[in-house]
């Protein structure tokens, strides 16, 4: 049982009957529905199935340039050793492609030339992959090497001379500016002003499956089925009708298990496009499963930021300003691009109350893997900025960081200068019980030199306001199903990716039809078998899913109710259901009924029960409040709710070798109702880990020519369980958002937010230096070290 | 990702391996643990036309301690046999330490010590405190064997003294010294399955008055293409009586001596500078520990 137990299954002086938080399937730490599966390596993943007259894909990459025209492409000899079955090539399929319609500009094979080192410039079919592979190398292209651009400001100086993309001047994917108040006025006022430069590296998400896509196109009848590792069944079934030029209701999407996807699926990939396009050309099943290198050339990682951020308080500690100028690498594709832009924009506004800000930023081609969404997307770069600079500036005042951060922190209904709403938080709490279980206020700057403690908070979205193509549909549907054969059966195409999303939707329409976690069956993964869903992105399911279950649960639920109240002799809003039975709330003895033998009654006099539930965000619009002016990109950022937390990290310092040895991580979030309690501390405990390994060890490497250096999990360091702290994950068991279903925000991008910023702020605690950019290499850490002692 | 075709052998006796190796000669490759040798094929920078796999061969297997003689350990014996070997831990306690640290649970019990060291990576966990306790190898063809310091064996990066037809076979370890103690150490990004920027090994034997440092061995590994012995460092120590000063001068002068290179994991000066630090503290570590011998 959960944490609920105690504090929160039965409030004091609430009848339990009016008591919407008396849960009995929500809240609990059941076990994950798919995790025995996948611990006894049972579960199917998409490189696991193997279908009759299956062909093996393969894609020839460019590993030789980062940026060159393609001058002539031979693929005569591939085609003619045996066992290839075809050879396709960028012509054959020039639509370009992209999350964002607005800018989409990738094809699925480079088109007359290269942007990046990696990139896809022909693939073949072959009976087995070991043939894939020698025909991939039977291909001759021949190349004219272009001047590379790695860095955002050379590229931005030197597109003059040389352009990544013909559409983009100035090798500039969006270039935007954000004011609201008046920035300069309110800086003129104030007593502590702070400037400050950062800059972010290029980790990526990590996943353990690499992407697979086995596309199965019938010639006979013109469909085509689709299984992929994929995040958004929805926006890769959108995108391949797009690119394929098939409508989407000849296209099936269905996503077996997911080895994890951390925003890096959370685009269409050219495997894809690639298993479909080729499966269509030769009238077979055909797959495509990367390698590791291939995972690292498409990427998709978290944009490098170089970050300028001046932040003013007043005398009392209240700021009053906040100007950010953020230069984001873009790499060579749009993507998810101008979203991402938009989003570190936003994050300004929250989770402190900023009168006047602004922000000037631009997303920047470089001739290097496209960048993506990664888990915290837009959130991580700003964050780090902000929870440091507001660390300093505490020191400035000479009071701690938690006062200075108490002072700022918003409040439940608070409206920030875009109108960006916050209808709850319990963010002081968060940092109150973060700081009184770590010691913090006893601990902080009295640690001997070398030991350190650091604070930082944060907040992320629980899912947007609004689609990335305009459309102003549900983002979420689903379909209930209420029978005496299969019992309660849930359908929604959303995507469970490890995160728990079936768990979670299971123990919610549970709670919505009162009936126990266990007795419902989930139909998700699938865009024929499941209902509508924009995808597994921006922490959206259990908020969304959660309303759209509770809205098909409510008709359900009524229709049992008025079968019941005939049977019972009472009004059927009289009724209620839980654990499986139908009752008088105030006769609950003399009125009550089976659940089980109500909906027999029901299917045998009007047959199988079924509903529909939807889910729609609040449209609110960014503007400045004091001016009612529109904010170019403003609306970015709005969420129906968000969640919010607060890390406290210790380090250790070498201070011989500058290694640092994170000791202790103590942690207080406030995510709302933890819908199950075991999986929520696994989101928390996985961000600190993500998010630690980017800050310490993770990043990208190219040389001149823009060559990946380490594309492999050799050289691309990621945390390892004997670096892992001790962990103390302390999230409100007793927050609860009236908005939101069940009470329910999110912490699988939230968590991952106070990372860098706790560890930058410890480090500084340790040894006086305060670091402006990530990763902190132990060989950064003793050069900052010689030169302070220099500096003396 | 696939390796080239190739014939596959397992002979069951050291002779039928020679013989093999013999006939076969540079077209073919010793399959010892293979993690190394499949991933380079894997890669396609090697495509040997036969592997010979030396698993079954019982002769080059085994760790073997005879007192006063030292020890001999089969080319082919599992990294994790050596890690959990009680008589390994007990009198070279460096090589004990450097086999932990050797990749990753699953990559010890496939990965052997004579792979390691024929895969000649300066970067490699077990050269450098098998030189510092100054361990000799055997080499084997039909013709018979012949013996080498290890320091002479491994001669760059990626390069060995084996022969055409030749196996490395025997890695011998002299018994150590009375008063001696061995130490390993290394700095890397991680705390686990990590490349090191740099390791380092210390094999100190103290006089009997437990004060004066009869024999030093100090071997830096990843700062030059194969392990390097330091010169300077036992011209300081020995014969002297131990102080954190000298340790310090010993240290200093190691890192003098060290060659390192640039890349994506460390930088050279850092490398310098930290075999200083990873000397003097290896140095101290081992003084304590051999007072304890005393």
């Amino acid at each position: 049982m959960g944490v609920w137990d105690k504090e929160q299954y039965v409030r004091e002086g609430v009848p339990p009957f009016q008591d919407e938080r008396r849960f009995t399937q929500v809240g609990k730490s059941v076990p994950k529905i798919d995790s025995p599966a996948k611990v006894r390596g049972e579960a199917i993943y998409t490189d696991d199935i193997v279908l009759p007259g299956m062909a093996y894909g393969r894609i020839k990459r460019c590993t030789e340039h980062a940026h060159a025209k393609i001058k002539k492409i031979d693929y005569s000899k591939a085609l003619a050793h045996p066992g290839v079955l075809a050879v396709l090539i960028g012509d054959e399929a020039p639509k370009k492609w992209g999350m964002l319609p607005q800018t989409a500009n990738e094809t699925v094979l480079a088109v007359d030339k290269v942007r990046f080192n990696g990139e896809g410039v022909a693939a073949v079919a072959a009976v087995d992959e070991e043939t894939a592979e020698i025909a991939c190398d039977l291909i001759d292209v021949e190349y004219e090497p272009l001047p590379v651009l790695l860095d955002p400001f050379e590229s931005m100086q030197r597109a003059g001379e040389i352009q990544i993309h013909e559409d983009a001047p100035g090798n500039i994917l969006h270039e935007g500016e954000q004011v609201f108040g008046d920035v300069d006025k309110a800086f003129k006022e104030c007593k502590y002003i702070l400037e400050r430069e950062f800059k972010t590296n290029m980790p990526q998400q990590g996943f353990l499956e690499p992407q697979a896509a086995l596309a199965n196109y019938d010639p006979q009848n013109g469909q085509l089925r689709l299984w992929s590792s994929s995040q958004i069944a929805h926006y890769l079934h959108r995108q391949i009708s797009d690119v394929l030029e098939m409508p989407m209701n000849k296209i099936r999407v269905t996503v077996p298990t997911v080895g994890g996807g951390f925003g890096g699926k959370a685009e269409a990939c050219v495997n894809e496009f690639v298993a479909c396009l080729l499966s269509r050309k030769i009238g077979r099943p055909v797959k495509v499963t990367f390698d590791r290198s291939e995972v690292f050339y498409t990427n998709k990682g978290r944009h490098p930021c170089h970050m300028k951020m001046k932040i003013g308080l007043d005398a009392d500690g209240y700021i009053q300003a906040v100007d950010f100028d953020n230069t984001l690498d873009k790499g060579a594709y749009a993507g998810w691009g101008i979203v991402v832009l938009f989003y570190s924009a936003s994050m300004i506004h929250l989770p402190y109350k900023v009168p006047n800000a602004r922000f000037r930023g631009r997303c920047v081609y470089t001739n290097k893997p496209s960048m993506g969404s990664m888990r915290g997307l837009g959130g991580v770069q700003p964050r780090f900025a902000m929870e440091c600079m507001l660390d300093e500036l505490a020191e400035m005042m000479g009071i701690s960081p938690f006062e200075l951060k108490m002072k700022n922190a918003v409040e439940s209904g608070y409206t920030a200068v875009n109108n960006m709403y916050v209808p709850h938080t319990e963010y002081k709490r968060s940092l109150q019980k973060a700081v009184e279980k770590s010691g913090y206020l006893e601990k902080h700057g009295k640690l001997p030199f070398g030991k350190g403690i650091g604070l930082a908070g944060g907040y992320y979205i629980t899912g947007t306001a609004y689609t990335l193509y305009m459309s102003y549909k549900p983002h979420t549907s689903v379909l209930l199903r209420v029978d005496t054969e299969g019992g309660v059966t849930l359908h929604c195409s959303a995507v469970d990716i490890g995160q728990g999303s079936n768990t979670v939707m299971a123990q919610m329409a549970a709670e919505a039809l009162g009936v126990h976690f266990e007795d419902v069956h989930i139909q998700s993964h699938d865009t024929e078998v499941g209902t509508f869903d924009l995808g597994t992105f921006a922490s959206r399911l259990t908020y969304a899913t959660g309303i759209a279950i509770r809205d098909a649960a409510e008709k359900i639920n009524g229709k049992l109710k008025e079968i019941a109240a005939g049977l019972l002799g009472c009004r059927a809003d009289h009724l209620a259901i839980k654990d499986r039975k139908i009752y008088s709330i105030y006769e609950a003895e003399r009125k009550s009924m089976e659940w089980e033998k109500v909906v027999e009654i029901a299917v045998n006099t009007t047959g199988s029960l079924a509903a529909m539930g939807h889910f729609s965000p609040p449209r609110r619009r960014g503007f400045d409040l004091t001016s009612g002016k529109r904010a170019q990109g403003a609306n970015i950022g709005h969420s129906p709710t968000f969640g919010f937390s607060c890390q406290i990290f210790e380090v250790d310092v070498d201070l011989e070798t500058g290694k640092i040895k994170v000791t202790r991580v103590t942690e207080s979030g406030d995510m709302g109702t933890m819908i199950n309690p075991m999986a929520a501390d696994g989101q928390v405990e996985g961000s600190i880990v993500y998010n630690l390994g980017a800050c310490l060890y993770e990043d990208q490497f190219f040389d001149k020519d823009g060559i990946h250096l380490n594309p492999n999990f050799q050289d691309y360091k990621m945390p390892t369980i004997m670096d892992m702290p001790e962990m103390d994950i302390n999230t409100l068991t007793d927050s609860y958002d009236p908005t939101a279903p069940f009470g329910a925000k999110e912490t699988g991008e939230g968590a991952v937010q106070p990372t860098f910023p706790a560890i930058v702020n410890a480090i500084y605690d340790a040894i006086g230096i305060r670091f402006t950019e990530v990763p902190i290499t132990p060989e950064k850490v003793l050069k900052a070290l010689k030169e302070k002692k220099k500096g003396k | 990702m696939f390796l080239n075709h190739f014939e596959y052998f397992a002979p069951q006796a050291a002779k039928d391996a020679l013989d093999l190796c013999d006939r076969l000669g540079a077209k073919a490759k010793i399959l010892a643990g293979g993690t190394d040798l499949l991933n380079l094929m894997k890669d396609k920078l090697l495509k040997p036309e036969y592997l010979i796999d030396i698993n079954n061969v019982d002769e080059f297997k085994g760790i073997f301690y005879e007192p006063g003689k030292g020890a001999v350990i089969g080319a082919a014996t599992k990294i994790s046999e050596i890690e959990r070997s009680e008589i390994i831990r007990e009198k070279y306690f460096a090589l004990h330490q450097a086999a932990g640290e050797l990749g990753s649970v699953q990559v010890r019990n496939m990965a052997t010590i004579g792979g390691n060291i024929c895969n000649a990576s300066p970067a490699a966990e077990t050269p450098t405190p098998l030189v510092a306790l100054g361990a000799k190898v055997v080499i084997s063809s039909l013709s018979g064997d012949r013996e080498m310091p290890l320091e002479e064996f491994i001669l760059g990066n990626g390069e060995t003294a084996l022969a055409e037809g030749e196996i490395l076979t025997k890695f011998l370890l002299p018994e150590p010294i009375s008063g001696s103690v061995s130490r390993y150490g290394y700095i890397g990004l991680r705390d686990a399955m990590e490349i090191d920027a740099v390791n380092l090994a210390v094999n100190l034997a103290l006089g009997e008055d437990g004060r004066i440092i009869k024999q030093l061995k100090l071997v830096m590994g990843s700062v030059f293409p194969r392990p390097l012995v330091s010169e300077e460092a036992p011209e300081i120590l020995i014969g002297k009586e131990f102080s954190a000063e000298l340790a310090e001068e010993a240290a200093r002068a190691a890192s003098s001596e060290s060659k390192p290179i640039s890349d994506i994991r460390a930088s050279a000066e850092y490398r310098r500078e930290i075999v200083a630090v990873l000397s003097r503290r290896l140095l101290q570590e081992a003084f304590s520990a051999a007072q304890g011998e005393v």
